[in-house]
């Protein structure tokens, strides 16, 4: 299971100064559950879950995967995950098998119990046709596979995928689909993120809508929907969206309404001082004008 | 899908594994190996550069050598010799179309053709027609041998030569002179001259024994001795001599080369390709990661620098014998192998640390066509350290095998040359320091390997107006590392041109004053002090002027005075081992004598005040507030020692200033503050400026202490035990006083406890 508190992530960047992308965010994920990470591109999606894969570290804020600190515990938290992402790419010069066979042994899995792992991971995601390719021969949808097994190899209690239907053909993209729900009926924990909002609406479990570092929104599908008073999912999405950025417009707007648009945030004022705007806060207030 | 996933227990898989989570796992590591060296022997272009490339590329070399070499012997050379007619009553030199025989070596080809004096007219004089021949190339070397050159009463004539450049006539009309004209710009016709230069003295020096003779001189007069060389050194040295030069440079170039290019695949290139952080978040540690991959980059490093070597071991040998020098060869002969294993030996430690400074280096580039831009500068820094050994009179010494690289070099040598006695004895030496060179590369590494903005730093464009606006934007309390590394880099630089820029050596108190002050204050403090304003929020905090626990304060001082003994051996010791050129210690004297007349007071500020100020602000201050950010402890207080050290521009006293510079670093760490470097460094060069005066003073405790030798006063030896006893005891008291967070400060990271978030409270709701 996975847990996350007031995770934020500060950047020194030339362009846009002190640049918070990600901004106290929390959500919880319970085992048997699909949750799903939906924002545009730059929203910190990525960010988030590269903290959880211990390959960034977090400015402030706690993250725990299946009760592992990712910030003091960070090798036992990559032993519980399996991470899945665009830019975890696989190596040009190994062979399918290869490559999942080296991340099995990285984790310290006995021969045998390795070798019938990979049988049956590559009778379950049919990648018995490619076995013995290179990765440098691979189509996207071979290399996506692969990266799959290679996150499941260890059999983790906790799946991440980040954008991981990016490139993939609709065939693949449905396969993808279906081995994650599968994934979820063994009681993995997982997590999807995505900007393609058919499939969170088709796969997940709960949903939480990130824009700019923060999260605007979560919960079931159902919930958001009676919460926002809008049935189209699309129309939900954009219109929390806008009313967000309208919100930060409005609320900065005497200090330096033009930094913040493009999301820098004066050093005195940043990550913590400013407070959400009522609009963003539709939990607690329930209803949104 | 249920019965696949249930075939492993994660939680018994990872149980037992628990308590070793953090801890380097030796398979681990082979694994990765392995991995790597698999990935680039499957590389097409990695295997041509380090096998292929060196067994083809000798051997090529060796023939396009070996066509030269006959190309230039094969090549005649062409000369005409004008009025041979007049050489009727001298002795014989030239026969029918050549030299005669004796004269000239059985290789060497010569083209002779002959003119007679009178085929010249009026319109077609000597002078402008062998200026013509010889600038056109017609012949390489023109000999003119003027009319009634022989009749003359007094030869052996002398030889008179002209570059083709001027005019002949002034010599030409002197009958006791050959001419030689040839052109200074072409090599052929210097080969030319050089030959026919030979010819002409050995037929002079026969000549002369001639007339010698003639005149009833009897010939052994001539040579009163004769010389006999004995090269004592045994047939395997007098082979090893150049071998022993020639394949440790050959080797050491090659283990950098070969270690260049897998760094960059191996940390660039994955970066590029996007699989570096598929192995970040696999459970392989950090540290296994960089040992893995260290130890692949070295095994390239190795196997380029032995293939390479060898290969041109084996094209050489051959060439050689081609060539016929390895015949004559007392020189250049088939090396000895046995000795050569000592160089394996080293080879290891070397391409280890070649490759932990490649793979550091590397991992600062965004992708392989970066990462080529990076190594340059490195290979710039560590070739000296490579040329040094091949320099002639470099040899092993206390003081040269505390070089890194340089020390091993010289210890290989030693052992080729069968030394065994000296090298031993300065074998721990150079292990003690390429083992600590190897372990700050390693950890520079790892290092690299740890910091995200290295692995994952931004992939935006760098634009100028941007960058400056940043720089004032995004200011913070304290120097950022950049800025840091930048202050140190100005003010090295500054002092280099100052230094430069004083021509004469100050004759009064005034003048040195100012030469000791305007680099203090202009060249160390002002750069210092205008970054600090300009890129610091704080003045205060990124100068580090922060006000410590007080006991440090006395401490710094009674450190100062108690170290000073030690501090003074240490100074003696290195100009024992790194003798001061006598030039240097001459140059030195002026200023010695003008300290020790001058006003104790002033003496003092400007000797020990003004520089403790400048330069503890400076380096302990504005460049290790920035260094010391991220946790960067032991690259804080290294770099500003070396810094430090390098600033004083003698090397003598750099070294003693970069041991003091280290020390100065670790109390700054400590006490977070600049005030007691300022008072250590205060106490030191306040003694050091006058121990003179007080040995000399009628104080009576004075003898307790010091006593007066030939060179001035030096301290009891008794003291140096004491006093060295309470220094150690005030460093232990500074190891001990509480740490201080820097980090916190500069930061700039304040965090909440009340947040307003909604994430939380649906998280709490539905709990």
């Amino acid at each position: 299971m996975i847990h996350v508190q007031h995770l934020t992530k500060v950047y020194n960047d030339q362009t846009r100064g002190r640049f918070v992308a990600v901004d106290r965010v929390s959500f919880t994920v319970r085992p048997g559950e699909i949750f799903g990470l939906l924002g545009p591109n730059g929203a910190g999606k990525t960010t988030v879950l590269r903290i959880l894969s211990t390959v960034l570290q977090s400015t402030s804020g706690i993250a725990l995967v299946s009760g592992f600190d990712v910030a003091t515990q960070s090798a036992e938290v990559r032993r519980r995950i399996g991470f899945v992402s665009n830019n975890t790419a696989i190596y040009d010069r190994m062979t399918a098998w290869e490559l999942v066979q080296y991340f099995g042994r990285l984790h310290g899995m006995p021969k045998d119990v390795l070798n019938q792992r990979l049988e049956s991971l590559f009778d379950q995601l049919r990648m018995n046709d490619f076995r013995d390719v290179p990765g440098a021969k691979m189509s996207t949808g071979m290399k996506q596979k692969v990266s799959i097994a290679r996150a499941m190899v260890h059999d983790p209690p906790v799946l991440v995928f980040d954008e991981a239907t990016l490139g993939l053909d609709v065939l693949v993209a449905r396969n993808l689909l279906s081995v994650i729900r599968s994934l979820r009926d063994a009681g993995k924990c997982l997590i999807f993120s995505t900007h393609i909002m058919s499939e969170v609406e088709r796969l997940c479990d709960r949903i939480a809508i990130m824009h700019r570092g923060r999260i605007l929104d979560s919960g079931s599908l159902e919930d958001l929907r009676t919460r926002h008073n809008e049935h189209d999912f699309e129309e939900l999405f954009f219109g929390l969206l806008s009313r967000h950025e309208q919100a930060e417009r409005d609320h900065v707007g005497g200090v330096d309404s033009s930094e913040w648009s493009s999301g820098v945030a004066p050093k005195e004022q940043m990550p913590t001082s400013v407070t959400l705007h009522p609009l963003v806060q539709p939990v607690s207030g329930g209803t949104v004008s | 899908m249920r019965r696949i996933q249930s075939s492993i227990d994660p939680r018994r898989a990872s149980d037992n594994s628990v308590s070793f989570a953090n801890q380097t796992r030796l398979s681990a590591v082979v694994l990765i190996y392995l991995r790597e060296m698999r990935d680039q022997l499957r590389d097409r272009r990695t295997l041509f550069t380090i096998a292929v490339l060196p067994i083809l590329l000798y051997p090529l070399v060796g023939t396009l050598l070996l066509q030269i070499a006959q190309f230039t012997r094969q090549h005649p050379t062409r000369i005409c010799i004008i009025g041979r007619e007049n050489l009727d009553e001298a002795p014989p030199l030239i026969k029918e179309d050549s030299f005669v025989d004796g004269f000239i070596a059985e290789t060497d080809r010569i083209e002779l053709v002959i003119h007679r004096w009178d085929e010249f007219t009026e319109d077609l004089d000597v002078p402008s027609q062998t200026d013509r021949w010889v600038r056109d190339g017609t012949f390489d070397l023109v000999v003119v041998i003027p009319p009634g050159f022989a009749d003359s009463p007094s030869p052996p004539p002398n030889v008179g030569v002209n570059d083709g450049n001027q005019s002949a006539d002034d010599v030409s009309q002197d009958g006791k002179s050959i001419q030689l004209v040839y052109n200074v710009a072409s090599d052929q016709s210097l080969v030319a001259r050089d030959r026919v230069m030979r010819i002409l003295n050995q037929w002079r020096g026969g000549w002369v024994r001639e007339r010698l003779a003639d005149s009833g001189v009897k010939l052994s007069v001539l040579d009163p001795f004769s010389v006999q060389d004995v090269d004592i050194a045994p047939e395997h040295t007098r082979e090893a001599a150049l071998w022993s030069k020639l394949l440790p440079f050959v080797m050491l170039v090659w283990a950098m080369t070969g270690a260049f290019y897998p760094a960059i695949d191996l940390v660039a290139g994955e970066k590029e390709r996007g699989t570096l952080e598929t192995l970040l978040c696999s459970p392989a540690l950090r540290s296994e990661i960089v040992w893995g991959k260290l130890a692949a980059v070295t095994t390239f490093s190795m196997m380029t620098a032995i293939l390479n070597a060898g290969s041109m071991l084996v094209t050489s040998t051959f060439v050689f014998r081609q060539v016929g020098l390895g015949a004559a060869g007392t020189t250049i002969g088939a090396p000895p192998l046995t000795p050569m294993l000592w160089l394996l030996v080293a080879l290891i430690p070397l391409s280890a640390l070649f490759s932990a400074l490649a793979l550091a280096v590397a991992a600062m580039a965004r992708s392989s066509k970066e990462g080529q831009y990076y190594l340059m500068p490195l290979m710039m820094v560590t070739l000296p350290l490579v040329l040094l050994p091949i320099l002639p009179g470099t040899t092993l010494s206390t003081g040269t095998s505390l070089i890194p690289v340089t020390g091993m070099f010289l210890l290989v040598r030693s052992l080729v040359e069968g030394q065994y006695a000296m090298a031993a004895w300065h074998l721990p030496m150079v292990l003690g320091v390429t083992a600590g060179c190897l372990w700050l590369a390693v950890r520079w590494a790892r290092r690299q390997f740890e910091d995200e903005a290295v692995l994952f730093g931004g992939g935006d464009q760098w634009e100028l107006r941007q960058w400056v606006r940043h720089l004032w934007r995004d200011r913070q309390t304290a120097a950022t590392p950049a800025q840091a590394f930048a202050c140190g880099a100005i003010i090295l630089v500054a002092l280099f041109f100052g230094k430069l820029a004083v021509t004469e050596m100050p004759t009064d108190f005034a003048s040195m004053s100012l030469l000791v002050l305007i680099p203090q204050l202009g060249l160390i403090l002002a750069p210092a002090l205008l970054m600090a304003t300009i890129l610091t929020t704080s003045l205060r905090k990124s100068l580090r002027v922060r006000m410590p626990h007080w006991t440090t304060l006395p401490l710094a001082v009674l450190m100062g005075v108690t170290l000073h003994p030690l501090y003074v051996s240490l100074a003696q010791w290195i100009s024992y081992t790194y003798p001061i050129s006598e030039q240097a210690s001459e140059a030195m004297r002026p200023f010695g004598e003008m300290i020790s007349s001058a006003p104790w007071l002033s003496v003092v500020f400007l000797m020990a005040f003004v520089p403790s100020v400048c330069e503890e602000l400076a380096f302990r201050g504005f460049i290790f507030g920035g260094l010391v950010r991220n946790q960067s402890k032991l690259r804080a207080v290294i770099v500003t020692a070396l810094l430090f050290g390098i600033s004083h521009g003698v090397l003598q006293q750099s070294l003693a200033a970069s041991c003091m510079g280290v020390l100065l670093g670790w109390i700054a760490l400590r006490t977070g503050s600049v005030l007691p470097g300022i008072l250590l460094h205060f106490t030191n060069n306040a003694l050091s400026v006058s121990m003179e005066r007080i040995a000399a003073s009628d104080w009576g405790g004075a003898s307790v202490f010091l006593r007066v030798t030939a060179d001035g006063p030096a301290y009891q030896p008794m003291w140096i035990v004491v006093a060295s006893g309470v220094a150690v005891t005030c460093l232990l008291y500074f190891g001990n006083i509480q740490d201080t967070t820097d980090d916190l400060d500069n930061d700039l990271i304040e965090v909440d406890s009340h947040v307003n978030d909604p994430g939380t409270q649906l998280q709490t709701a539905t709990a």
